[in-house]
This record gives structure tokens, sequence and C-alpha cells, in this order.
């Protein structure tokens, strides 16, 4: 059983650390949107996961709000509000650092967080063993994102990533903060996402370009 | 029967602006949202001066069971929130009606602004006196939300721009301090199982049994988050795009006191991280932080050729200046740092509100293009000029004392080199500032312009800012004195005054 529970931690870790490489290795931002949603789902199912090992149930009603917030309504409301968008501003054509580098780059990143975390005294816990080095991965793969790629959309993703890898960051840490926090967490995430297709909207009306390269005209020269 | 005194205060300083965005919403007509606004940063701040005398006799007051708790710190911010916010919202009225008047803003716009302004207020009520460090994040957060949609309200590229910048890297810059309190939080609940484990009270109470290693990489992330969002360097990119491309009145609230608020949160790390392993590590790294950020702004003023960056960077150095002030620690410095936070929310609002009224007179935030100020509107020239001597910590308005308490203490304290460099840059700062804004005050304008000011409303919230600057500057009220004492012992007794 113990064994078991083991491999099941492992590999679902594992499958959400595959969704969040599905991110980097695509150009197209519908592609970026089935990968997040695709780990998000993973996400719930993780969430749930701790619920039924810690044994507290509103860590079962996180994981809902997960699944609903996460893999419907936000790919939902980033399909609408891009729907218009001409479809050469939702493909990475030109990163700074190449596809091919940046799945390396990545790969290492993981090995980062394995590293750093095996730094940190935690207690020994098979979830916090599981789950804390892939939270951290997707933290920093994010990041990476965020600045690697050039189209607003990318950066939108890259903060959606990061924001997975906190949530499970915090899930496996410390089972959970209260739920009214969590709530609040989620809602802050939906208003930001909210804002943030409202000024891609801007951005691509007003710059005619999706380029984070274009956005430069604040200067202190 | 005391709790429900409590409960009902707390609930009424809340309400008014929940009442207010919601009346907003309903009435939708110009002239009347802007008296509403006005009428609810009034009650907020009757009901936070009240709150604050009751702070200074009482020390602490809890709400809510223990999610609300209110000491002399939090009564510090809470006072700059409702000064700053009664002046903004005096000074808006004018503000927004010219905006309207030359066709910058749509009613649509305004109803959005004045939405956007009350809850504003709220989410800035809210964060000093949550006692829940997970509340006191999602409302941090929840500010960067509202400000961005406030910056985003008018539709030119830089302001687009602004609010973009602003909102990606406040946003990933608070996921680190959300790492930082989960942290905090974990060493929590592993040192003792009490229920209130992400309460700031419970925190500092248990701090002694905190792992050290954990409470120094959580005291790092939270620094870089919050410091992103207080605006220290590095982390300070977005603030002067920001701040220079809002409306005025929201610059102001968010150079003000929102980057106040933000430092508040890295203050009740540093006081639960100083309990758990001493005040020297967290106390060096904001020393650190400190003279970066002071440096940053040194050189950025230096180069500067808009008005309103200039006053964003001017930002960037009192930050720097109140991390300073609590690195050097001892009650002298941490006197200081606080005393800053007062006098930065009343001086860099009154420099903002003028350089709004300016920038609305010569259509222009280039400094090469403003000269002459005080012949075109005298009594904005001469407010512009009180409140920049004040900025630079001329004597003998407020910011001097403040300063000289700082760097004092960093002597005392043995800093020599951080001191120096800091005394070197501040130098530096007073004498580029002076002159970027002596130009533009004296001198010819550079085309014939009419004389005259922007209106009654715009030079009253002005004018209390800075008889505050000056009153300040020579006296300090012996209530404000306990309160800031108050506040310096939370922080350098560990916790509890």
């Amino acid at each position: 059983m113990e064994t078991m529970q083991f491999d099941v931690l492992t590999i679902s870790g594992a499958v959400l650390l595959i969704a969040t490489f599905g991110i980097v290795a695509t150009r197209g931002f519908m592609d970026w949107l089935n990968a997040y949603r695709y780990q998000s789902i993973v996400l719930s199912g993780v969430t749930a996961i701790i619920g039924y090992v810690t044994g507290i149930w509103e860590i079962y009603i996180a994981a809902g709000l997960t699944l609903v917030i996460k893999s419907i309504i936000i790919p939902k409301v980033l399909t609408y509000v891009t729907r218009k968008l001409e479809i050469e501003f939702k493909l990475e054509t030109n990163p700074y650092v190449s596809i091919r580098a940046s799945v390396i780059i990545s790969a290492l990143l993981v090995a980062l967080s394995y590293f750093l975390i095996q730094q940190i005294p935690f207690k020994s816990d098979q979830i916090v063993n599981a789950y804390l080095p892939v939270s951290m991965a997707q933290f920093f793969i994010g990041l990476f994102v965020l600045v690697n790629r050039r189209t607003v959309l990318s950066q939108v993703v890259g903060l959606l990533i990061i924001e997975n890898g906190l949530f499970l960051f915090a899930m496996a840490l410390t089972h959970g903060v209260s739920l009214l926090i969590e709530v609040g967490i989620f809602v802050d995430i939906l208003v930001g996402i909210l804002i943030s297709s409202i000024l891609l909207f801007r951005i691509s009306r007003t710059f005619d370009s999706l380029d984070v390269g274009k956005l430069e005209n604040l200067r202190d020269d | 029967m005391d709790s429900l005194i409590s409960n009902l205060t707390i609930l009424f300083l809340l309400l008014p602006p929940i009442v207010g965005a919601g009346l907003v919403t309903v009435l939708k007509k110009k002239r009347t949202i802007g008296i509403i606004t006005i009428c609810t940063a009034s009650l907020i701040l009757v009901q936070v001066l009240l709150l604050v005398s009751k702070i200074v006799s009482e020390k602490t007051i809890t709400a809510f069971g223990n999610t609300f708790y209110v000491d002399s710190l939090s009564a510090v911010i809470l006072l700059s929130v409702s000064v700053v916010g009664f002046v903004a919202a005096l000074y808006s009225k004018n503000y927004m009606g010219r905006q309207y008047d030359n066709g910058t803003v749509d009613d649509k716009h305004i109803v959005r602004y004045y939405q956007g302004f009350n809850v504003f207020l709220l989410t800035m009520l809210v964060v000093p006196i949550a006692n829940n460090l997970g509340i006191m994040w999602v409302t941090v957060e929840a500010t960067t939300l509202v400000s961005v949609l406030l910056i985003m309200l008018y539709f030119k590229e830089n302001a687009i721009e602004a609010a973009w910048k602003y909102l990606i890297i406040a946003t990933v810059g608070l996921s680190f301090a959300l790492i930082g309190t989960v942290f905090f939080y974990y060493a929590n609940i592993n040192a003792n199982t009490s229920e209130d484990a992400m309460n700031w009270t419970g925190m500092v109470h248990d701090a002694k049994h905190f792992d050290p290693n954990l409470v120094k990489i959580a005291f790092v992330f939270i620094l870089v988050g919050f410091g992103t969002k207080a605006g220290l360097a590095p982390m300070h990119t977005w603030l002067p795009d920001a701040h220079s491309e809002a409306p005025t009145p929201v610059s102001a609230i968010l150079s003000g006191v929102l980057l106040n608020c933000a430092f508040y949160g890295i203050i009740r790390f540093h006081i639960v991280s100083s309990a758990s392993i001493g005040p020297e590590f967290s106390s060096q790294l904001l020393i650190i932080l400190a003279v970066v950020s002071i440096g940053i702004a040194a050189a950025s003023i230096y180069f500067q050729k808009d008005m309103k960056r200039m006053l964003a960077y001017s930002s960037v150095e009192h930050m720097g200046l109140i991390s300073l002030g609590i690195g050097f620690g001892g009650l002298f410095g941490i006197y200081g740092a606080i005393l800053q936070i007062v006098n930065h929310a009343m001086a860099k609002p009154l420099m903002f509100f003028a350089s709004g009224s300016v920038n609305q007179k010569y259509e222009a935030k280039a400094m090469s293009k403003i000269k002459g100020i005080i012949r075109v509107m005298p009594v904005t020239g001469i407010l512009f000029l009180i409140g920049g001597l004040a900025l630079v910590g001329m004597p003998p308005f407020n910011v001097f004392l403040s300063e000289f308490m700082i760097l004092s203490s960093g002597f005392k304290s043995g800093q020599f080199i951080a001191t120096s460099l800091v005394i070197l840059f501040l130098v530096i700062t007073f004498a580029v500032f002076l002159r970027h804004l002596l130009k533009m005050i004296f001198g010819n304008p550079l085309s014939e312009m009419k004389k005259g000011e922007m209106g009654k409303l715009a030079i009253i919230p002005m004018a209390i800012l800075c008889s505050l600057v000056v009153i300040f500057g020579i006296f300090i009220p012996a209530q404000l004195q306990t309160l800031i004492h108050n506040a310096s012992t939370i922080i350098s007794g560990g916790g509890f005054a």
C-alpha cells in the first residue's frame, strides 16, 4: 500500500511536469492553453490526492475550485478574448532563446529545483518529497517562459504556470492555507486574468502587435 | 461588549468605501459621484482619527475573533491612507472634471474612475489591519489589480504599456511574497499547533521556535516580493512607468501610501524574523537594498527629463530611506523610519498634485518645456517649491527631521560605509533635484501663457498637505509622537508595545 501510494504521488508529479514542458515546447497560443488545461486537470487530481492522504476535507473543495476555475473558466475566457486576434499574434515565432534550448533550460531548472529543495530543512513527508520540487520547477519554468517569450500572450501563460506552481507549493507544504484565503487567491487570479485579457486586447489594437519588444515607449532617456 | 464595539469600529471603517462604490455605480452623474467619493473619504478620515486616538490610549484592538488586529504600526499606515485618500478625493473632483472637459475621459470612464478609487481605498484600509497574513497578501494583490484598472483608464499607448508592465511585474513579485508567507506559515505549524498559525500575532508569539534556516529563506522571498511592490531597487522598474502614467490623484495615492502599505508587509515579517533569529539577518538585507535603491534613484534623477518620473524615483529614494532606518535599528533609527513613512505620505502627494496642475496647464510633462511656473500660476508655484524643498530634505521641513534621525542612527550603529554612501547619494539627489525644480519654477515661460490657477479645489488639497509639511517640520503633535514611539517599540521590541 505504502509503495503504491508513493507511485501515485511520483507519477502524478511527473505528469504535471510533462504538461509544463508541453507549454515550453510549443509555439501556438492554443497549444499553450490546451497544455494549461491538461495541467490544471492533473493539478486538481493531485490536490484531491493530497486531500485523500491527509484526510482534510477542505482540500477537496480547493480541488473542485481548481478544476472549475483553471481548467474550464480561465481557458474559456482566454479563448473568448483572443478569438478576434489575428493568427499571427498568437504564434511565438521569435523567442529570445530557441524552443530547443528552452526545453534543455527547463530540464536544468527541474534539476535545480530538486537540488534546492534538498537544501531546505523540511520534515520528511511523502507529499512534500513528491510535490515540492515539482511545484518549484513549475515556478521557475513559469518565470522562464515569462522572460523568454516575446508575445504578450505568452506572458499571461507564464503567469498562469507560476500560479499553478504556487498553488501546488502551498498545498504540498502546508496542506492548504485556510479555505477563505484560497478563495481569495482564486478571486485574485481570476480578476487578474480578466484584467490582463482586457489589456491584451487594447495592446493589440493600440500597438497593432503583441510583441513585448514594442512596449518600450517609457524610458528614462 | 468590548469586542462588539471593536467589531463595529472595524465594520464602520470598511463600510464607507463599499457603500461609496455602490452609490457611484448606481448614480452615475459626474457631479454627484465626485461628491460621494469626497464624503466616503472624509468619513474614513474621521473614523481613522477616532481609531488612532483610541490606539494611542489602548495600544491594540482586535476584532472578529483574531481576524483584525490594529496596533500602533497599523495605525500609522491607516493614518497615511486616510489623509492621502481624503486630499486625493478632493483633488480628483477638479482634476477629473478638467480631464472630462478637454475630452480625455468620458462619462463611462469617470464612473469607472470613482468606482476604482473607492475600492482602492477599501483594499488599502484592509492591508494594515489584517492580522491573518494570508488575507494581507490577498488584499495587497487586490491593490495591484485595482490600481492597474485605474492606470488603464486612459486609452493612451503609454498608459497601456505602464499598466501591463505593472500588472506583470507586481504579480510575479507578489508570488514570491506568497511563497515567503507560506514558508513562515510552515515554520509556525511545525513549531506549534495552535489555531492561529497564519496570524501575525501567533507567529510573533511562537517565533522563537521557528527553524532558523527556514526563516532566512522565507524572509528573502518576502523581501523580494513585497520589495517589488514597495519599489525597492532593483525590483522598482515598474514604478516610474506606473506612477507617471496614472491619473494624478491615483499617482499621489500609489506613491504616497500604496508603497507604504507594501513596505508595511516587509516590516511585519521583519518583526517575526527578528523575534526568531535576531534582527541582524533581515536588517543587513534591508540596508543593502536601501543603499542600492537610494543610489539608483540618485542616478535616475540625475538623467531625468520627465517631471512625474523624477517624482517617482524620489519615491524609490524615500522607500530606500525607510528601509535604511528599519535596517539600522535602534529606537532612534526606527522612529526616524516611521516618521519618514508619515512625512513621505504628506510631501509626495503634494508634489504629485502640483505636478498634475502644472501638467494640465502646460500640457507637457517634459521638464524642458516647463518654465516659469511661479509667473503663470503663483500659488501652485510656491506650493511646488515648498514640496520640492521638503522632498529633498531641506530644513526646516518635515523630511529633514526623519532623514537626520535615520542617518545619525546609522553612525550610532556603526554602519559607516552604508551611511556615507547614502549621504553621498542624497547630496547628489539634493543638488540635481533642486536644479530641475528651480529651472521649472523660475524663468520665463517658453510661450505666452494665460496667468491663472487650476481652480480652488486643486489648491485646497495642496494647501492642506503643505501646511502639514511645514508644521511637522517644526513640531509633531504629542499624540502622534506617542503613536510613532509605540510603533517603534513594536518593531525594536519584538512585536508588542
